[in-house]
């Protein structure tokens, strides 16, 4: 990722998984479905590209109704894609070896209700091919590494939404993936449980595996991932590091001055700069003003004897670049509608 | 033998292999056994069952006292049969739609297993199911045989080997119908292929009649050719009427009815796994 400007990352190469550091890519991904009796065609997906490097922790994010889950799906081979590809690990989703290194979790995932959280993770450890001991090991200690131990031996037909969310974190991490592949994990759990979660996603980025995960929670995206994908109605309208895009989307500065003695001159030189916004501090003045003006404001406030004590891209949230990535999209199909 | 993955951490993954894609059918087999195991249908059906069989107890008791064992004999050999083809028409449909309805799928299929292994799976697992029912009915029957005083001859055990057989065929032919459609629809599908398959010889009959509307409606003529074409002829596994009536099954035609069963079950299970292949899981 590094030394990389974040809009040449969006252009994928056209031989997908070429890159040893490239996990996941996805290619023009599109998916149109057919409802009801005259099989009328529904857009879930028209322009999905994106890619995933090794190590890195990505978080998806779209509102209601964007095309996450569908895209997720396509990369896991549930759902054929009308066009594009996805490649894992460099392969097709259909090649069991690239699934293998995969751990997926449903959004709202269901299990058989018959079965005890153990008896779930040693059924999923089987088709891995996971020897006998090795499962039940295993399965003990995730069943303690997601809070489920006192529950282990119940039925799930008891279980609530969140503990059914433990249930499904635990099994998709039974083969001890590469790639965490997660829809909407924070979901359904409690305030504590949402932090244990958290806590374990921590854990295994940690551990070097990179997790790729959705969420319309802008805060937990901000404090997990250090890359984002942004979905809206079926298109992929920004994508890398977080920090990248935040700055690179950062149309204006925030610049502190300290002033010279006689302030008044030096803020009557300060005028000629457009200054979209400014206030006085107890040492000095704060201005805000368009990035590109930034060079100009150095320059007068030299002259007027003022000094730089602080000059500061005024950082977007992800909520306003979020929105504004949008919103923009919207305007520029609404001008010419595909 | 393909070499075991090992992760990071030391988890040793044995995904390819036939040994591994023996595996995971077996997991997928076991759990659907133990999906039915714990399903009031399949309950519901065996309950039913035992009560007729003990219902023929009575039943016999009305019979003069040498037509005792004989009466529990073709009771038995109507009705077992009868029952457990209900249960692969209901469950075999049903399964499969409940992986698909309650989204359990989602939880199996993004694992390294083929679509078709699964699919393998679900069908062994209710043939294995099937096995384990006609052999619970079987018991009971044969005690209420002996009680009445008859005793189970090679010859019956041999009607009730044919009726497995057409328990498979009926089981593959649900699977397809249920890769293909709606639980409710596939019932019915299935419920047409076992009331047509089983009559198969009469519509042969009526075709090679000289009169009748399967002569001389060539609509109907069509249809019923293009029926005895594609359905499977179950009335070759449902000989219990010449049993009864003293006829050994020769083992050359158990053999023989066998093999087309095979042949049925394998065409069946290729299609449902071609089915199932293109199927989006939304
Ligand atoms: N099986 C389906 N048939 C028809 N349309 C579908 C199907 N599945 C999804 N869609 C449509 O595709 C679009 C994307 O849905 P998707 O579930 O991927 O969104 P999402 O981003 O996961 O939303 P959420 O945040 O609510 O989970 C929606 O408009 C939805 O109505
Ligand atoms: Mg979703």
């Amino acid at each position: 990722m590094r030394g990389y400007p974040a809009r040449r990352r969006c252009v994928i190469s056209q031989a997908i998984g070429e890159s040893a550091q490239t996990i996941v890519a996805v290619h023009q991904l599109a998916k149109t479905f057919r409802v009801g009796f005259w099989a009328r065609p529904v857009a879930a997906l028209r322009q999905v590209t994106f890619e995933m490097r090794r190590g890195e922790s990505l978080g998806y994010l779209g509102p209601n109704g964007s095309g996450k889950t569908t895209s997720i799906k396509c990369m896991l081979g549930l759902i054929a894609p009308s066009a594009g590809q996805v490649a894992l690990f460099g392969r097709p989703p259909s090649d069991p070896l690239a699934r293998a290194r995969v751990g997926f979790l449903a959004e709202s995932p269901y299990f058989y209700d018959y079965l005890t959280p153990n008896e779930v993770l040693d059924y999923v450890a089987k088709l891995y091919g996971i020897d006998g001991p090795t499962r039940r090991k295993r399965s003990r200690a995730l069943l303690g590494q997601v809070g489920l131990d006192h529950a282990a031996h119940r039925p799930l037909r008891g279980f609530s939404k969140g503990m059914l969310q433990r249930v499904g974190i635990a099994q998709s991490l039974i083969a001890d993936p590469e790639l965490l592949v997660w829809d909407e994990p924070l979901s359904g759990l409690d305030p504590v449980g949402r932090n244990e979660v958290r806590e374990l996603m921590g854990e295994l980025r940690r551990q070097g595996k990179s997790l790729f995960f959705s969420s319309h929670v802008l805060s937990d995206i901000e404090s997990l991932c250090d890359a984002v994908c942004i979905l809206d109605q079926g298109v992929a309208v920004a994508q890398g590091k977080l920090t990248d895009l935040l700055r690179a989307d950062a149309l204006e500065s925030v610049a502190h001055l300290g002033l010279p003695d006689d302030g008044g001159a030096a803020l009557l030189a300060l005028q000629a700069v457009p200054l979209s916004h400014w206030e006085p501090l107890a040492d000095g003045q704060r201005v805000v003003l368009p990035t590109a003006q930034v060079a100009e404001l150095c320059r007068v406030a030299v002259q007027a004897g003022a000094t730089l004590r602080e000059l500061n891209p005024r950082r977007d949230s992800l909520e306003q670049l979020f929105l504004r990535k949008a919103v923009t999209r919207r305007q520029d199909s609404v001008g010419s509608p595909a | 033998m393909s070499a075991p993955h090992t992760t990071a951490s030391g988890v040793v993954l044995r995904t390819s292999g036939p040994l591994a894609a023996l595996l995971r059918m077996s997991a997928v087999a076991s759990n659907t056994v133990r999906e039915a195991g714990r399903a009031k249908l399949f309950y519901g059906l065996l309950g039913a069952a035992i009560l007729l069989l003990a219902f023929s107890i009575v039943l016999s008791d009305l019979a003069l006292v040498d037509q005792k064992a004989r009466l529990v004999q073709s009771f038995g050999l109507a009705v077992i049969p009868l029952v457990c083809v209900a249960t692969a028409t209901l469950m075999g449909g049903l399964l499969l739609h409940q992986e698909l309805d309650r989204k359990t799928l989602y939880a199996i299929l993004p694992k390294p297993i083929a679509r078709s292994e699964f699919l393998i799976g679900k069908f062994v697992g209710m043939a294995a199911l099937l096995g384990i029912e006609l052999g619970v009915l079987v018991l009971c029957w044969w005690g209420v045989l002996h009680l009445r005083g008859g005793t189970l001859t090679g010859a019956l055990v041999r009607a009730f080997g044919l009726a497995y057989v057409e328990l498979l065929v009926v089981t593959a032919v649900a699977l397809v119908f249920s890769a293909l459609s709606r639980p409710v629809l596939a019932g019915v599908l299935t419920l047409g292929v076992v009331v047509v398959g089983r009559t198969n010889y009469v519509l042969a009959d009526l075709l090679a009649a000289t009169k009748g509307v399967f002569v001389e409606v060539p609509a109907m003529r069509s249809l019923g050719k293009l029926l005895v074409a594609v359905v499977p002829d179950l009335s070759t596994f449902a000989v219990a009427d010449p049993v009864l009536q003293g006829w050994v099954v020769p083992w050359a035609y158990c053999v023989s009815a066998a093999l087309y069963g095979a042949a049925w079950v394998a065409a069946c299970v290729v299609a449902a796994a071609l089915l199932f292949e293109r199927r989006d899981f939304t």
